[in-house]
């Protein structure tokens, strides 16, 4: 019995328990002196550092001005990307006009015109916004063309078969039937906004997680910086879970087929 | 002898030349394209947009004849390709190794699984402030940041193509006397190969970001050295150029890995 | 070639997630003499792949035994080599890779492995396509290399699980003519597994009929029909006769499935 619900949450309770590794090993780390705590601090300074954080509201402040940025620059990536998702997959022509330019972002590192929307919109919100949103954009959009334009032939046929219109298709067939890759599609826009927020945020902000890591990283205190990477990793890790789940959610828009 | 009923599929080797002719799709492409760097052009003459921010693709590409002749181009060029050079190698030399590694057994993919996640989808880039503290702001960081970026999607692809091998192939290896390091060897690790090329392809987009993000930081010479200098003195042609080296550069290196990437999975059953 | 005699076999197999221990085999005593082209049929979760597997030593034996030429089976050996139902060629070697496969395996010290490669690509017919890969062949080319694959290693015994089941009906009937010419060279002792009655009849010395809950053995039927066989056996009357007596083993089958899901 024990046994069996060993067996059932086994990858709960060993993920947990390498957590806790992670932390003894940083511990151990730095007390044989084989990294100087200078450098990566070590746990029990982080988890005061912590407390002092949260109790002075800077953390909150700092995670707030951050998620802030994130849902806007998300927000537009969806929107855009979506949009032209849709109308990309729909309709060939549309594809073929945005191809050399989805192309060429897919090739180019985003951050290398960083300095470009610098120059543009100055240091602040709304370079970060502009970075993230950039960085979100190709998963969605790529996804979305995917999931459009993929749409099950079967499906179709049966539907054509049945009198079907073309706008019938697009909405009863193809829309439903892409949701599952879309969601995927912004399981990954949503790391990589995050991505695009914090390393914006460590050139240019005054507030934000990315912010405060540069911040105590001018000032060489690595304790104070370890709380807020700790809590960007963190961050990640809960927003890409949550999309986990809404993504396994629409598993079942799946279309199998009976081979 | 019977064989006509089973006749091989066509592979495409001896299908007669097409004489050229652009299909719609890509006409619409070039237009686009076309239609892009005109805007481009008139934009700034018709009044439309600000000059100085935008620049001109007449402008772009006279600053790169200028850039490659008179600016220490290819100093800068040499110092970032190596500081990728090394960190990718550097990564390439321990990801897959350990990704063999965890991927061969069930308890240990369980117990690394969430924290490697956890760094895969978080932005390695804010350990750069760390990193720059103890390495300095020459190319140590920067090699070390593209070594982080890199390290991650190869190992968690490594992982992955280890774990997807066809249990009707082991079972078959197994029947005909396959030892455990036979199967290893024999059935694993090629049957692997796709992912980990996929994981390489992810990570040279990740490595040649921690490049440039590297030294749009801090640095004192490289390609985002210049991107710095150039954006801050608004010199938008130059920098564009310099952003267009580090875009074909990158584009090349992800094009010939997916080359590679596809003549490995031809054999992959559908 | 090696004679197989099993005797009292069980078979037990748990259910995944629980304790229960149910017996997929059970008491199965069959002799099989050395050449002998041997087929098993049954419906389905009567053990015949079970069984088949168990003399290939790829499924522990829970009671009884089992001897090939008189040694006692204990896991996969050479002595043996499956024919499963799915190709399982490794994808990125070529169709003489494949078939090398085994004798890498196995060590094979009988000669140079390309040579006796080609020879087996050659038996079975696809010499023009050693250099193809597994997605380049139909389904019923890349069962031809499983086979070719197999004999390679001159197994005493040749266990097939099914191979034809995910072709098509006209290929199924070529790939049986084309397995007994191959067969006929060396005369291997061969133990069959399929569902399909005709394939069974023609192809085989006897042929053994399963029952379930548990797996047993109801009938073993002596096919008595003249070698080499063609298409045309299948018309005449005994062939009918055979295939009359199989099929009412079957329906009897069928039936008390039937009554078994109303009583449930």
């Amino acid at each position: 019995m024990i046994t069996d619900v060993f067996m059932r949450r086994q990858a709960l309770i060993l993920g947990t328990m390498s957590f806790i590794i992670i932390g003894v090993l940083w511990q151990l780390v730095v007390d044989f002196g084989i990294v100087n705590p200078f450098f990566i601090s070590t746990p029990g300074a982080v988890w005061q550092e912590l407390l002092v954080q949260l109790q002075d509201g800077s953390l909150l402040v700092n995670t707030a001005a951050t998620l802030y940025s994130f849902v806007l620059a998300l927000g537009l990536a969806v929107v855009v990307g979506i949009g032209l998702g849709v109308l990309a997959g729909w309709f060939r022509d549309a594809e073929a006009a945005l191809e050399p330019f989805i192309w060429f972002k897919y090739s180019a590192p985003t951050v290398a015109f960083y300095p470009l929307f610098v120059a543009w919109l100055g240091y602040g919100t709304p370079t970060i916004v502009a970075i993230a949103f950039l960085f979100a954009l190709t998963p969605i959009y790529a996804n979305t063309l995917s999931g459009i334009k993929n749409v099950d032939r079967d499906l179709k046929r049966v539907a054509t078969s049945f009198g079907a219109r073309p706008h019938d298709i697009f909405f009863r067939i193809a829309l439903p039937g892409a949701v599952p890759v879309i969601v995927a599609g912004l399981r990954l826009g949503v790391g990589r906004a995050l991505t695009g927020v914090v390393v914006a945020e460590l050139f240019g902000a005054n507030a934000g997680l990315g912010y405060s890591i540069a911040y105590y990283a001018q000032m060489l205190q690595t304790s104070r910086m370890m709380v807020p990477i700790v809590t960007v990793i963190l961050l990640g890790v809960i927003l890409t879970q949550a999309l986990s789940y809404i993504e396994k959610r629409t598993e079942a828009w799946r279309v199998v087929h009976d081979n | 002898m019977a064989m006509v009923a089973t006749s091989a599929r066509d592979t495409g080797k001896s299908r007669a030349a097409r004489n050229w002719r652009p299909d719609r799709s890509t006409v619409i492409s070039m237009l686009s394209v076309a239609v892009f760097f005109i805007l481009w052009q008139l934009a700034p003459e018709m009044g439309w947009v600000n000059g100085r921010f935008t620049s001109q693709p007449t402008q772009v590409l006279v600053a790169a004849i200028d850039v490659i002749l008179n600016d220490d181009f290819f100093y800068h060029a040499r110092i970032s390709l190596a500081e990728f050079s090394l960190g990718f190698a550097l990564a390439l030399v321990v990801s897959i190794p350990l990704g063999v590694l965890l991927g061969t057994s069930r308890t240990a993919r369980h117990l690394i699984d969430p924290p490697l996640m956890a760094l895969y989808v978080a932005p390695t880039l804010v350990l750069l402030p760390i990193l720059v503290v103890s390495l300095g702001i020459g190319m140590a960081s920067k090699v070390a940041i593209v070594f982080l970026n890199a390290l991650f999607p190869i190992v968690v692809n490594t992982i992955a193509g280890m774990s997807e091998a066809d249990p009707k192939l082991i079972r078959a290896a197994r029947s005909f006397g396959a030892s455990k390091l036979d199967v290893f060897v024999r059935i694993l690790l090629p049957g692997s190969l796709p992912s980990i090329l996929t994981g390489i392809r992810l990570a040279v987009g990740r490595g040649v970001m921690g490049v440039v993000v590297g030294e749009l930081f801090v640095s004192q010479a490289g390609i985002g050295y210049q991107l710095n200098t150039y954006g801050s003195a608004m010199r938008i042609d130059r920098l564009l150029v310099y952003a267009l080296v580090v875009s074909v550069f990158g584009y090349l290196l992800t094009v010939s890995v997916r080359a590679l990437e596809n003549r490995v999975s031809t054999w992959r059953p559908e | 070639m090696a004679e197989i005699e099993i005797r009292n076999l069980g078979i037990d197999y748990r259910k995944p997630n629980s304790d229960e221990v149910f017996a997929a085999v059970d008491d199965i005593s069959l002799s099989i003499a050395a050449g002998e082209f041997v087929s098993i049929v049954g419906s389905s979760g009567c053990g015949k792949s079970t069984l088949l597997l168990s003399v290939a030593g790829l499924v522990k034996i829970a009671r009884g035994t089992i001897t090939i030429g008189g040694r006692p089976v204990s896991g996969p050996g050479p002595d043996r080599a499956v024919v499963f139902q799915d190709a399982s060629l490794l994808p990125w070697r070529t169709v003489l890779g494949n078939v090398r496969f085994g004798l890498e395996m196995q060590r094979w010290t009988g000669g140079d492995l390309t040579e006796r490669a080609m020879s087996m690509i050659k038996l079975v017919g696809l010499a023009r396509f050693a250099d193809y890969h597994p997605h380049q062949l139909s389904g019923g080319m890349r069962q031809r290399v499983n086979i070719a694959r197999a004999l390679a290693v001159d197994p005493q015994v040749l266990l097939m699980d099914e191979p034809f089941g995910a072709l098509d009906a006209q290929t199924r009937e070529i790939m049986g003519g084309e397995l007994l010419r191959i067969w006929e060279g060396d005369k291997k002792t061969a133990l069959f597994v399929t569902h399909d009655i005709d394939e069974a009849i023609f192809l085989s010395d006897k042929v053994v009929v399963m029952g379930r809950n548990p797996g047993h053995i109801k009938e073993v039927i002596a096919i008595d029909l003249p070698r080499p066989r063609t298409q045309e056996i299948l018309d005449t009357p005994q062939f009918t006769e055979y295939r009359r007596r199989l099929r009412a083993h079957l329906a009897a089958d069928m039936a008390g499935m039937h009554f078994m899901e109303e009583a449930a």
